[in-house]
């Protein structure tokens, strides 16, 4: 999770850039790789394809090949999972869980980066070595001790007690701390001279400053939160509690028809689709500037 | 060390405590070192004490010394789990690499509709484990498409996710498809930033493709492909939501892997203890294949 410091935006290679022009003398050769990263796609985007296609054949026995290229349509399975009490109120929990987390993971890590990249302060380098240390624990191991801590504070079955354990973010505030480190300290200085606080500061010229680092790391918060599967599945026990992947989970493992089933993952899946296309270069990006060290 | 040696000469000197930016920058971490404490380092410390005690459901805790310790290495289940996870690792890692440096390799070039491409390549990424999960679990099922291309050409047919063989290469084939698009986007960056001279000077020398990607890419690539062979490493150790959602640990528990063990021993039976220390396994591991992992990179670079 290293972005490069001293790596000025302008050199991030974004898919869109232009890469290398390939030789324009060998159009057969160009053909194949068109053939190939067709096939490729075709593949790779088959189960989303599967996905509707099902969704949409609500009583009908699936056969192959037939029902992949279905003569009839209904929405009466969307109907049927939109219509659902639990459906809907699984989506809103989706939508809570992961809408506060960014905003809170966002303001916390983007603070507590400011502070690392630009202050000077005692036990700096010790807090800040412990937090990377901290990315080495597994998940699963520090699951159970979560789920004691808040269920001692009466957290379990409760939207507060499913947020407040996933603050406190890691690789978020590492990625801010790494692009805040990047602003020239002479824009501080000048507010500073300006007569500006050390808040005001914070607020008018490095969150301004950051904007594509919020937006990128704001993309993929939201979508840990919106798949997240474990910590929702073991703090949540009442179906009314559920997030979506959960209550998808659990509607697989009741046999509901495979048509409602799938339904209920179309209506999952939308919003990461839509954050995917709106936000999709910020998202690769991010990808891209973790692998650059 | 202090902060004050750390950054030798930027600032003008003056006491750490003195400086009104000191008292400023713990306001400012304050709201994170707080959460950060609380939920991320009391729970890794008290996982290690729970490894070592017995917690009962009525929230007692006693301390039981190595007990829980002793019990997972007489315990079958858990060197099935160690060999679970280990097969899926062994079988996931290489396939995903390998489709992923040739996804990277096909999509450094522009084409028309590249970016398009690269999105759905992508899009696996940024989707569900548990909604990847349920599609994949029609696709391997005895009437599923993969089954009736295979019965095109007359291969005979499998269940797949019932089959104790089959089962890990299965939920790898999954892995990959979730995975590849994040680790070509690693390594295209990773190409990308090779400079094309090297290229030219290759192809005077007169070296094919083939060449040129086994002499320059490949060598050049090696930093992205560590990077991606650690991500995929603790990706492959940490596999959960699939497992979970597919196959349930089974069929028999052949895909019973260590993640999901701690997971069915903690939330499953509620020993809590026990579950930790299979836990304490898992953080060993992981930290002995980074250490490794290192001292490996550390070779090649010198």
């Amino acid at each position: 999770m290293t972005v490069t410091s001293g790596l000025p935006e302008s050199t991030v290679v974004t898919p869109e850039a232009p890469t290398r022009p390939t030789k324009s003398r060998r159009p057969r050769r160009q053909r194949l790789i068109h053939v190939v990263l067709l096939a490729a796609a075709l593949i790779t985007a088959f189960p989303f394809y599967a996905m509707v296609i099902l969704s949409l054949q609500p009583g009908a026995a699936v056969e192959l090949p037939s029902s992949l290229m279905p003569t009839s349509i209904s929405f009466d399975a969307f109907r049927d999972a939109l219509a659902s009490q639990s459906i809907a109120t699984w989506a809103l929990n989706s939508t809570v869980y992961s809408v506060v987390s960014v905003v809170l993971v966002l303001l916390f890590a983007s603070m507590a980066g400011y502070a690392f990249a630009k202050k000077r302060f005692f036990g700096r380098e010790l807090i800040f070595w412990v937090f990377v240390a901290m990315m080495m624990i597994p998940h699963h191991l520090t699951l159970i001790p979560q789920y004691i801590l808040v269920s001692e504070m009466g957290g379990l079955n409760t939207m507060w007690g499913m947020i407040v354990p996933t603050i406190a973010n890691v690789q978020a505030m590492f990625l801010m701390r790494q692009f805040i480190q990047d602003i020239p300290d002479e824009l501080i200085d000048a507010a500073r001279i300006d007569g500006a606080g050390e808040f005001r500061v914070f607020v008018s010229i490095i969150l301004p400053q950051t904007k594509p680092i919020l937006a990128t790391l704001g993309t993929f918060v939201f979508l840990w939160h919106w798949n997240d599967f474990l910590w929702p599945l073991v703090s949540q026990q009442s179906p009314q509690n559920y997030v979506l992947t959960v209550g998808l989970n659990t509607l697989q493992e009741q046999q509901t028809p495979l048509a409602t089933v799938m339904a209920a993952a179309v209506v999952t899946f939308i919003p990461t689709l839509l954050v995917f296309i709106v936000l999709q270069k910020y998202f690769v990006r991010g990808v891209m500037m973790s692998g650059l060290k | 060390m202090t902060a004050r040696e750390a950054n030798p000469g930027q600032r003008p000197r003056r006491s750490i405590w003195r400086s009104n930016g000191a008292i400023a920058a713990y306001v400012f971490i304050l709201p994170y070192l707080v959460f950060f404490l609380v939920f991320r380092i009391a729970p890794a410390l008290y996982a290690g004490a729970l490894s070592f005690g017995d917690y009962g459901l009525t929230g007692t805790f006693e301390l039981i010394g190595l007990d829980n310790y002793q019990r997972l290495f007489d315990d079958p289940l858990f060197w099935n789990a160690l060999r679970v996870t280990a097969v899926y690792t062994v079988i996931a890692i290489p396939v995903t690499i390998a489709i992923s440096l040739a996804m990277a390799q096909l999509c450094n070039r522009m084409l028309r509709g590249m970016s398009v491409y690269r999105a759905i390549f992508f899009l696996p990424v940024v989707t569900s484990p548990v909604l990847s999960g349920i599609v994949w679990i029609w696709i391997f099922s005895p009437d599923g498409p993969l089954n009736w291309v295979l019965g095109l050409v007359n291969v005979p047919t499998v269940n797949w996710l019932q089959s104790g063989f089959w089962v890990l290469p299965s939920l790898a084939l999954v892995s990959a498809w979730m995975n590849f698009g994040y680790d070509m986007l690693i390594l295209l960056a990773g190409m990308l930033a090779i400079p094309q001279e090297y290229y030219e000077a290759a192809h005077v020398d007169g070296a094919t493709a083939w060449q040129r990607f086994r002499h320059v890419t490949l060598p050049l690539l090696k930093p992205a492909m560590f990077f991606v062979l650690v991500l995929e490493t603790v990706r492959s150790f940490q596999v959960f939501d699939t497992i979970y959602v597919m196959t349930g640990g089974g069929p028999v528990r052949s895909s019973y892997s260590l993640t999901f063990m701690i997971y069915d021993q903690g939330f499953g039976y509620f020993d809590f203890g026990y579950a930790s220390a299979a836990g304490m396994v898992l953080l060993v591991i992981t930290l002995i294949v980074s250490l490794i992992q290192r001292r490996v990179m550390r070779r090649r670079d010198s």
